[in-house]
């Protein structure tokens, strides 16, 4: 079978981008835990018990994952536990859509904060995490998995 | 000089009125609005407070605010000495409030705005649970901050 061909700079493009917005996202969320974890906790998934850690591990992934993207460590590893949790989240999301909940997301604060849009969960934030889930999947498939400083040696 | 106003009040009646001003400025305890207050809460047969009722039950220290928003929307801000009873986590939450809390207690609960419905629905449940002085202030949190009457979070 064929792989379809994606041009090295748009790998690079999607994974900078990508690994800047997870960076900010995560980092905001280290910021202010106790908010995150009672955005968690309006989800009504978790058992309270657990929140605080699922907040502070989710928070870290998205730190570490997007440093990881943005410097091409283990890209390929990396997005596909971005995917894994955008699959999460999107789930997670339209669960509590299709319950007739409403709270805030706790995707972005960012945005809402820099531009007053509303981070509230929806049809949109939902459209929005399978636009990542597609961004992330060529850098999942095709991105690299080679460590740069023994790349340069060898 | 006329002894009466236009309107015919007597010139005791306007004297009396704004000494009661006056008084009001100095201190909230002889505001006429906090002699207001517990007929607001007495006499409003539908339980719904406007700003000025809940700004003299506040001032008066005599009711227990709540506020029915989410947890997360009470960390950011709520109402200056607010309790989180939120709508959506309230069986979670109710256990812990009951202790603290009398039937007897007279409470004031709040959400974002008129219509969000919020607390109306927490003042029925905390009725349901046997709370008999339960209030709800329509205007929320965003009346109270527009009118610039004290936060915190």
């Amino acid at each position: 079978m064929k792989r379809i061909a994606f041009p090295s700079p748009l790998i690079t493009t999607l994974r900078v981008m990508l690994g800047a917005l997870f960076i900010i996202s995560g980092g905001e969320k280290l910021l202010d835990l106790k908010f995150f974890s009672l955005v968690i906790a309006e989800y009504q998934i978790l058992p309270a018990l657990v929140i605080p850690t699922v907040a502070l591990f989710v928070s870290l992934c998205e730190l570490l994952c997007g440093t990881m993207l943005l410097f091409d460590l283990f890209s390929r590893i990396t997005a596909s536990i971005m995917l894994a949790m955008m699959a999460l989240f999107i789930a997670a999301m339209t669960n509590n859509l299709v319950r007739g909940l409403e709270h805030e997301c706790g995707c972005f604060e960012f945005l809402s904060q820099w531009y007053g849009l509303k981070e509230e969960i929806g049809i949109g934030p939902i459209l929005r995490d399978i636009l990542f889930f597609i961004l992330l999947l060529p850098v999942a498939l095709l991105g690299s998995n080679r460590i740069p400083w023994k790349k340069e040696q060898g | 000089m006329p002894l009466s106003t236009k309107s015919g009040l007597p010139l005791r009646g306007t004297l009396f009125a704004l000494l009661m001003l006056l008084l009001s400025s100095i201190s909230p305890a002889v505001s006429p609005l906090h002699a207001a207050a517990p007929a607001a809460l007495g006499k409003d047969e539908s339980g719904e407070l406007t700003l000025a009722a809940t700004k003299a039950l506040f001032d008066a220290h005599s009711a227990y605010f709540v506020d029915a928003r989410s947890e997360y929307a009470f960390y950011v801000s709520h109402i200056k000495g607010a309790h989180s009873l939120s709508e959506s986590r309230f069986d979670e939450q109710f256990a812990d409030f009951r202790q603290k809390n009398s039937i007897e207690t007279p409470i004031v609960v709040y959400c974002a705005e008129p219509s969000c419905g919020k607390a109306r629905h927490v003042a029925e449940k905390l009725k349901k649970n046997g709370y008999r002085n339960v209030r709800v202030f329509t205007g929320g949190i965003i009346e109270w901050s527009h009118a610039g009457f004290p936060m915190e979070g």
